[in-house]
């Protein structure tokens, strides 16, 4: 899976749980600053990546994410995608 | 010297309007707001009182409109146009600031949604799905949202629910152990599943193909009462402190009392005589006797058996006195545990203007030997104390008396 797919799905599940058209979210997207998510939203994102990768992540990764991109990196070690 | 309680805020977000006066000329016209509700498109009744193009969006961030439900909502934008007319700044004195809440439905609604959605993989709920349904999540938000530190509680008394949240708000402000307090009441129920609910237990008006003449206190033809939802909100303070501080007063709480039929968990008892008790004793608790009330804001639902109770109820309160009666749910329906909060702040209004509204659809019944019931067009009556009666599903009575502010 490239990035661009990764990111492409990602940014899906997040603007699910965020209740906003995807075009709306971008790699750049600020979850805290641009959409003030708090813990228990991060969690809902975890979950539904989770399940839209099948892999495992942990709560200590998900709260480090502060942007999009940061939660696409997270997902490409995670599914072992060499840099 | 009895402390008296002055209310300083008032916000409200009804089907008859979001300000005093737009309530009032809804009411004064006697004219109901019911009418076709498309989500309830199979449900056995399709017809209630909504609040017309409800929009939080200047009043919330990004993160309240994603999370919180509707009823929560419409508490939190009544609450903070409540706090916003009082001009008191919650976050300077947090600790001796509270927030008390009736609600009477909670989070049903968005229960139901969750069921519907999650029956089949209970393990894919959202982590947000308990604050969104748990009962306390409207006091929980107003304050967070105001700052108030003090006690912050959800009081639920069914249809009474709103009555007793400012009831008790005004035992806290005489106590001394809150110096502001923002009350009132809240639900918003409107979804097949409830709906249906009361309907099955034959609570609700059936008139589907006539929605505006379906809610009809006191009338001989009513046959139950027509849904609503919204939310009202005050804020309370002591008189003294209201006054030192320059803000105007808009009317006092003056009187309390809340008593139980233990009588059927939703049949009135038939005679109203723990009804008729918990009047008198709100009125002896403003310091008053049942002669110097001016009018009485029935909680007349337009069921058979609570107009009936409820009419033997004040002429055995009231006697040979017979203060006309209105009763408001004629033309915005019941707004369950908004009722009483929303029909306190008609009472207040009222108290000051001293007009009376009429009793929507009333055309008249037997009960005009027990009551002088308001129809037609608005009465005229002294400016004066009133007294607003909520009784509920579980025999839960509470009857407030408010009286006038700042003339």
């Amino acid at each position: 899976m490239q990035r661009e797919e990764i990111a492409e799905l990602a940014v899906q599940k997040i603007a699910d749980v965020l209740g906003v058209d995807a075009t709306e979210v971008t790699e750049k997207t600020d979850l805290r600053r641009d959409f003030e998510v708090d813990s228990l939203e991060l969690m809902e994102m975890g979950a539904r990546l989770e399940q839209a990768f099948g892999i495992r992540l942990q709560v200590e990764d998900l709260v480090k994410m502060d942007t999009v991109g940061d939660a696409v990196t997270l997902l490409e070690i995670r599914l072992g995608v060499p840099a | 010297m009895r402390t008296r309680v002055a209310v300083t805020g008032i916000g409200l977000r009804t089907p008859a309007g979001n300000h005093v006066k737009t309530v009032l000329d809804t009411l004064n016209a006697g004219v109901s707001v019911a009418a076709p509700v498309p989500e309830l498109a199979g449900a056995p009744v399709g017809f209630a009182c909504t609040v017309p193009d409800f929009d939080a969006t200047e009043y919330c961030s990004v993160r309240e409109l994603r999370q919180l439900e509707r009823p929560v909502l419409l508490a939190l934008v009544a609450a903070l146009d409540a706090v916003e007319e009082s001009g008191c700044d919650i976050a300077a004195e947090p600790e001796s600031a509270g927030v008390l809440v009736g609600t009477g439905i909670g989070g049903l609604t968005a229960a139901e949604h969750l069921v519907a959605r999650h029956h089949t993989d209970p393990g894919r709920v959202s982590p947000t799905t308990v604050p969104r349904i748990m009962a306390s999540s409207a006091a929980a938000r107003i304050s967070l949202r105001t700052g108030a530190q003090g006690s912050c509680l959800t009081y639920t008394t069914a249809c009474a629910s709103g009555a007793t949240a400012i009831g008790e708000a005004a035992s806290k402000i005489r106590s001394g152990e809150l110096d502001v307090v923002i009350a009132g009441g809240v639900d918003s129920g409107i979804s097949p599943v409830v709906m249906s609910s009361f309907a099955r237990m034959s609570a609700l008006s059936t008139r589907d193909d006539e929605p505006r003449l379906a809610s009809r206190p006191f009338d001989r033809d009513r046959d139950g009462f027509v849904m609503g939802e919204g939310a009202a909100f005050v804020v309370l303070e002591r008189w003294d402190r209201a006054v030192a501080r320059g803000a105007r007063i808009l009317g006092e709480i003056s009187g309390y009392a809340t008593n139980s039929d233990a009588h059927h968990i939703v049949a009135p008892r038939e005679d109203g005589a723990v009804a008729a008790r918990c009047m008198r004793r709100a009125i002896a608790d403003a310091g008053l006797t049942p002669s110097d009330i001016s009018h009485v804001n029935a909680h007349g639902t337009s069921t058979a058996l609570n107009d009936q109770a409820e009419a033997l109820a004040i002429a055995a309160t009231f006697g040979a006195h017979r203060p006309p009666v209105t009763a408001p749910k004629g033309v915005f329906g019941h707004l369950i545990g908004a009722a009483g909060a929303v029909e306190a702040v008609v009472s207040l209004a009222t108290a000051n203007t001293g007009l009376v509204p009429p009793v929507a659809n009333f055309a008249g019944s037997d009960l005009t030997d027990l009551i002088d019931v308001v129809a037609g067009t608005p009465r005229e009556v002294p400016r004066g104390h009133v007294l607003s009666n909520s009784f509920a599903f579980g025999g839960h009575n509470a009857c407030l008396v408010l009286g006038p502010g700042d003339a």
